[in-house]
């Protein structure tokens, strides 16, 4: 980096190069609870590939993995423990809403669901739809794509705020 | 549903010898909006009815729920009714039991009789606050052991969010 | 040096005593093996559960207490998540449940379709539970076989009423939309197709050396227990159970087609297995009678409570669209009463005991869903098992979260 604070040339060329293998090779973490969770493996087989786009490789431990896709409900009684999941993931990690549920509570306005994980966690992408179809989450999942290569994703961001910090 | 109602007559007159005075009141489809015979029992005799009826030959062996509802109404001694439905496989025809309570009395439970309505029980106590005496665990089910209320019923707001910070722990005296 | 002859040892034995202590294990909410969210905590002794305590209500929606806040029409779309796996069955029983209390009768074309609906959404059921089942146990291939076939059928539902999973076809008094032109053609072409598959995925595992060795035997659950704790369906059948609510207690046209009731006797996990084989073969049966039987007619029955209003009526009469308006803002009154409808799903015995006060909305919306009595039997059924037989037996008995916390 140079005085100023800008990268410098070959920062940037890495940055974007580290940026590129990261966009194509997204190891999920599946954290499907109820009815998205079924979606969800409907884009993992065969008849809507997802690891078309290298994400292929569903890894169910948040040590291993750096998209976390939140398929389904989530209660106050599971909150913390996708809390928890999340911190023990480590950077970059890339959080994906998956279905309306995850996204707002969806159609579960109701004394034990959290209205929306984004109260809790910093979510990346939103995937609306009750399920969505499976071609929504792969224009989800190119979108997170491109927001990965641009370094928009909250993770990113926060990496790069404290490295120049 | 009304070419039952013979059959359904005569095991209702076998209660009633064997049980009168704990029969509070008997509705028979056709005579009312019900489906199936509902027999409203005082409690304490709840455990016998339901082994007569298991066990005799109407053999109603087959427990396929229990459940509460909340009657709040004004100037009732009851409020809630425990619902218990039968089936039979032999003569497949069911039958419902309804036991009346009031706010803090309790009901004996129907453990030893199926060992299936241990969930169940515990479900009504998470959902209505009913005690269930005898019980071998008794302790929430679906909500957070911490929830404090009782959400199905009537005077539980929708939305009564209640957050909690971290995931509940066992205790190992649950494992069974 | 000793030799051991693995023949007559068992490598339990060898170690004596040496290990006696307990470990406590939390197979957690978020664990592959656990379909949806459930939690396990197992005291094992080396690998062999002694004692178990299963907890749930991960995903627990209030859909009881919403029944009571929502009116009987907007509650058909919280019943397509229950049993998402199987969706149709779900809206075919709760709109069986109100047109009971309200005395509907339908027309003969609703029935049809309504039963078709039934088998389709059973069978989809059956693929996924034995698919992940064998995916739980590493046969991952024999998963994806059967998931094409799902898809196929996603196909045939997104046709009938546009969506894939959660389908809200069913109204209280009719159907959605009526079945296309044609249906009943690719209907029948999918049967064909459907049952070589099943054969062919039959053929793969049934007589596979490791999948017999994992499931003979493992997760038992006997008749006398099975009434214990009140299984039904499936599960019920393969231990030796003669229950099924298609034949027991019909309703729709069940009585005028011919499907048999696979039984088995042994009640372990292949044996649960199988049956979901067989019952598939006699949906696949049932599909190819309703869909020779059906004849063209209307799909909504008579009653001007329920009758939504077509569109056209709607947008060129002024009663039409105050009806409507007050229909879907308001409510149609269901009159005073109570009653249990039950059904035989995919599942078990899914059962809606209503109660009414004659209001727009029900006084007690109750739900019986199999799921709930049959992850109670877990606990018995896995005692003394190794932890690897208890993902085998969890897989067996199909829990969808949905149904088990409502």
């Amino acid at each position: 980096m140079s005085k100023d604070g800008s990268s410098s040339f070959f920062t940037t060329k890495l940055d974007a190069f580290v940026n590129w293998g990261r966009k194509h090779s997204l190891w999920p973490l599946p954290f499907g609870t109820s009815c998205c969770g079924i979606e969800m493996m409907a884009t993992l087989c065969s008849d809507y590939d997802m690891s078309r786009f290298g994400a292929e490789v569903v890894r169910f431990s948040p040590r291993q993995s750096d998209l976390l896709i939140v398929a389904g409900i989530i209660n106050l009684k599971m909150a913390p423990i996708l809390k928890m999941v999340y911190d023990q993931m480590s950077d970059p990690k890339f959080v994906m809403s998956f279905g309306a549920c995850a996204s707002s509570g969806g159609i579960f306005n109701v004394y034990s669901v959290l209205q929306g994980i984004d109260t809790l966690i910093p979510v990346d992408v939103y995937v609306p739809g009750c399920p969505p179809a499976p071609e929504g989450v792969i224009h989800a999942l190119l979108a997170l794509q491109r927001m990965v290569a641009a370094g928009e994703t909250h993770s990113q961001k926060r990496l790069l705020a404290a490295k120049q910090a | 549903m009304l070419e039952h109602i013979e059959l359904w007559q005569s095991q209702v007159m076998e209660l009633k010898e064997a049980f009168g005075e704990s029969i509070l009141e008997v509705r028979m489809p056709g005579d009312f909006p019900v489906d199936v015979p509902v027999i409203y029992l005082e409690k304490k005799h709840l455990l016998e009815v339901l082994r007569f009826l298991k066990e005799r030959e109407c053999r109603y062996s087959f427990l396929s729920d229990i459940t509460a509802t909340d009657e709040q109404e004004e100037g009732l001694p009851w409020r809630f009714e425990v619902v218990y439905q039968l089936f039979s496989q032999i003569s497949k025809l069911r039958i419902r039991i309804k036991v009346r309570v009031a706010e803090g009395e309790t009901v004996p439970t129907s453990v030893p009789l199926w060992a299936g309505a241990n969930w169940a029980e515990r479900e009504v106590y998470d959902m209505f606050g009913i005690v269930f005496e005898g019980h071998p665990d008794l302790r929430r089910i679906l909500m957070d052991q911490r929830w404090v209320g009782h959400p199905l019923r009537k005077d539980y707001a929708l939305k009564g969010f209640q957050i909690f910070t971290d995931s509940q722990s066992i205790d190992p005296s649950w494992l069974k | 040096m000793k030799v051991v002859d693995w023949s007559k040892e068992d490598p339990d034995d060898l170690w004596g005593n040496a290990s006696d202590e307990r470990i406590l294990v939390n197979i957690g909410p978020t664990h592959p093996a656990m379909h949806g969210a459930l939690r396990m905590v197992a005291e094992l002794q080396g690998e062999t559960i002694e004692k178990s305590y299963c907890e749930f209500g991960f995903t627990h929606r209030a859909k009881e207490k919403l029944g009571e806040n929502r009116t009987y029409h907007n509650f058909i779309v919280y019943t397509d998540r229950l049993n998402y796996c199987s969706a149709l069955i779900n809206n075919v029983v709760y709109a069986m449940s109100v047109e009971k209390l309200m005395g509907i009768e339908l027309p003969e074309r609703c029935i049809w379709i309504r039963m078709i609906c039934c088998e389709l959404a059973r069978i989809t059921d059956h693929l996924i539970c034995i698919g992940i089942n064998a995916v739980d146990l590493g046969a991952f291939s024999f998963f994806l076989y059967g998931f094409h076939q799902r898809e196929e059928a996603y196909t045939l539902i997104e046709k009938l009423c546009g969506a894939r999973l959660t389908t809200s076809y069913t109204r209280i008094g009719g159907l959605m939309a009526d079945a296309p032109e044609g249906f009943e053609q690719e209907l029948q072409a999918w049967v064909v197709k459907t049952l070589a598959v099943i054969e062919e995925m039959d053929r793969l595992l049934s007589n596979n050396k490791i999948w017999k060795k994992r499931t003979v035997g493992v997760g038992v659950f006997d008749k006398e227990d099975c009434m214990q704790y009140s299984f039904s369906g499936p599960n019920a059948r393969a231990a030796g159970i003669d229950f099924d609510l298609r034949r027991d207690q019909p309703c729709m046209f069940y009585r005028e087609v011919d499907f048999e009731v696979p039984i088995l006797k042994n009640g372990d996990v292949y044996d649960r297995y199988r049956i979901r084989f067989e019952e598939m073969k006699q949906s696949l049966q049932i599909l190819q009678q309703c869909a020779s039987r059906m004849k063209k007619g209307p799909i909504w029955c008579e009653d001007k409570r329920v009758r939504i209003p077509d569109k056209d009526v709607v947008h060129n009469t002024m009663e039409g669209m105050i009806y409507h308006f007050k229909f879907f803002m308001q409510g149609f009154e269901v009159p005073e009463g109570e009653a249990y409808t039950q059904f035989e799903a995919a599942n078990g015995e899914l059962g809606f005991y209503i109660v009414s006060k004659g209001r727009t909305q029900a006084h007690r919306m109750r739900i019986r869903g199999p799921s709930f009595w049959h992850y109670q039997g877990l606990s018995r059924m896995i005692q003394g098992e190794k932890i690897a037989d208890m993902v085998a037996a969890l897989g067996s008995i199909n829990i969808i979260a949905g149904e088990l916390d409502r």
